[in-house]
């Protein structure tokens, strides 16, 4: 949010995550949804779905977010997407691109504009199939090959960055541009399996610095509300500058549980289900909301970052420490203190 | 992005429409108004309180009424305007979006 309306509440969110489903056909390790699967709970049918798609366009919400799960393994997916863009809703779509085929993306593009994320976990097989399962770097890049062939317009590739792949962000970032994508990174955290993958998957210091600088010279490599506490100051008209949840976006399950975004999905957040209740009157006056937006990380407040970042994510904080008012621990001042921070920024 | 116009005095100003193109959503918002782009899916936060109407979120031939509060809020909103128009978020009314 800009400077200045940093505490202005905005009326409805600009953005909202849905997982549209708890079905996937891969078992990745850092997935943040493996939680929901756990818990195997009830989808929403079409027509939760239709309903709570007239809401959002009530609300005047500008893009839904879809993932899973795997959201194309709903056989009423490409429905659910046209009917919200007949509502005027912008979608985006996150998938593993193992399911897609030349019918498919026909549909995708009968609906478009669709932007579209396809997961792909390293610039080479044995990195990608070390995180995302044995085989899948081949069936994942058949689905990219197919998206190219057709010149797909809206398409990127999204890397969680790892310990694992964290040295080839340079081959995955040419490797999207020769495929007509954009490169996305994401963050890795320690939500739904990331949390036991933590331990094994998280950044060295070293690699946070690589990351930061990285980011710092490559202004089109998109991250969405990835590393807003990590990056220079140089990208901050970019991308946010503080958490977004229960402010900026939140998060439907499957089962139309809300959540103030993806990676806080645990009953401790629950703020209402859409079955039972409206998402307006969920994200105006839920008490998880409420506490979400009067939530300050107050030992940031003296950090010459603050302004960047606000405390940066709370679900890192939250499910490293248990704790909501702690300092996000991979935030630049965390790698680099401020004595020595022109070295970087 | 924040566009900021300026504190006036009395007297409202002249009223102005400029359409939105498809491609473009608008709401209402505590400081005004929140711009969508479509194409590229950035935001853009524009405080004007209640000077400018935005239009319906879609349909055909959406209409941004501009109507500042007072005569000395003119000068900023045009400026304000300006920015709107170079970034393509709005087109003069007589154009075709």
């Amino acid at each position: 949010m800009p400077p200045g309306l940093t505490h202005s509440r905005l009326r409805t969110p600009v953005n909202v995550t849905w997982e549209v489903t708890e079905a996937c056909n891969l078992q990745c390790r850092h997935c943040l949804s493996a939680g929901l699967r756990a818990g195997s709970r009830r989808e929403l049918d079409f027509d939760q779905c239709r309903r709570l798609i007239d809401e959002l366009a009530r609300m005047q919400v500008f893009q839904i977010n879809f993932g899973g799960g795997e959201p194309f393994l709903r056989s009423d997916f490409l429905e659910i997407l046209r009917y919200a863009h007949c509502q005027g809703i912008t979608t985006c779509v996150s998938t593993n691109g193992t399911v897609l085929d030349d019918a498919l993306i026909d549909g995708l593009l009968s609906v478009a504009p669709v932007y579209l994320q396809v997961s792909l976990d390293g610039a080479r097989a044995e990195t990608n199939d070390a995180i995302r399962g044995r085989g899948t770097f081949s069936r994942i890049m058949s689905g990219i090959e197919l998206l190219a062939a057709r010149g797909y317009p809206d398409l990127s590739l999204n890397m969680v960055v790892t310990r694992l792949n964290a040295g080839e962000i340079g081959e995955f970032d040419g490797l999207a541009g020769s495929h007509g994508a954009k490169t996305r990174l994401s963050r890795f955290r320690p939500s739904g399996a990331g949390c036991s993958a933590w331990d094994d998957f998280r950044l060295t210091r070293e690699q946070l610095l690589e990351l930061s600088a990285f980011l710092g010279d490559h202004p089109g490599v998109l991250t969405g509300d990835s590393f807003f506490a990590l990056t220079p100051d140089g990208r901050r008209a970019l991308g946010l500058n503080m958490c977004g949840a229960a402010r900026m976006t939140c998060a439907v399950a499957p089962d139309g549980s809300v959540y103030p975004c993806a990676f806080l999905c645990d009953p401790v957040f629950l703020a209402g289900n859409v079955t039972d209740r409206g998402l307006a009157d969920i994200f105006e006056s839920s008490p998880v909301f409420e506490r979400f937006r009067e939530e300050a990380v107050e030992t940031c407040r003296t950090c010459d970052r603050f302004s960047s970042c606000h405390g940066g994510c709370p679900a890192v904080a939250y499910f490293l420490t248990r704790s909501l008012d702690l300092p996000d621990p991979e935030c630049l001042r965390a790698v680099v203190p401020a004595t020595s921070a022109k070295e970087v920024v | 992005m924040v566009c900021e116009t300026g504190v006036g005095a009395t007297g409202a100003g002249p009223a102005a429409e400029y359409l939105v193109p498809d491609w473009v959503r608008v709401r209402r918002e505590s400081f005004g108004l929140l711009f969508y782009d479509t194409r590229s899916t950035k935001l853009t936060f524009v405080r004007c309180g209640d000077d400018m109407d935005p239009p319906p979120f879609t349909g055909a031939r959406r209409l941004l009424r501009v109507r500042p509060s007072d005569e000395s809020r003119a000068a900023a909103l045009a400026r304000l305007m300006q920015t709107l128009l170079v970034k393509g978020l709005v087109v003069a009314a007589g154009s075709d979006s």
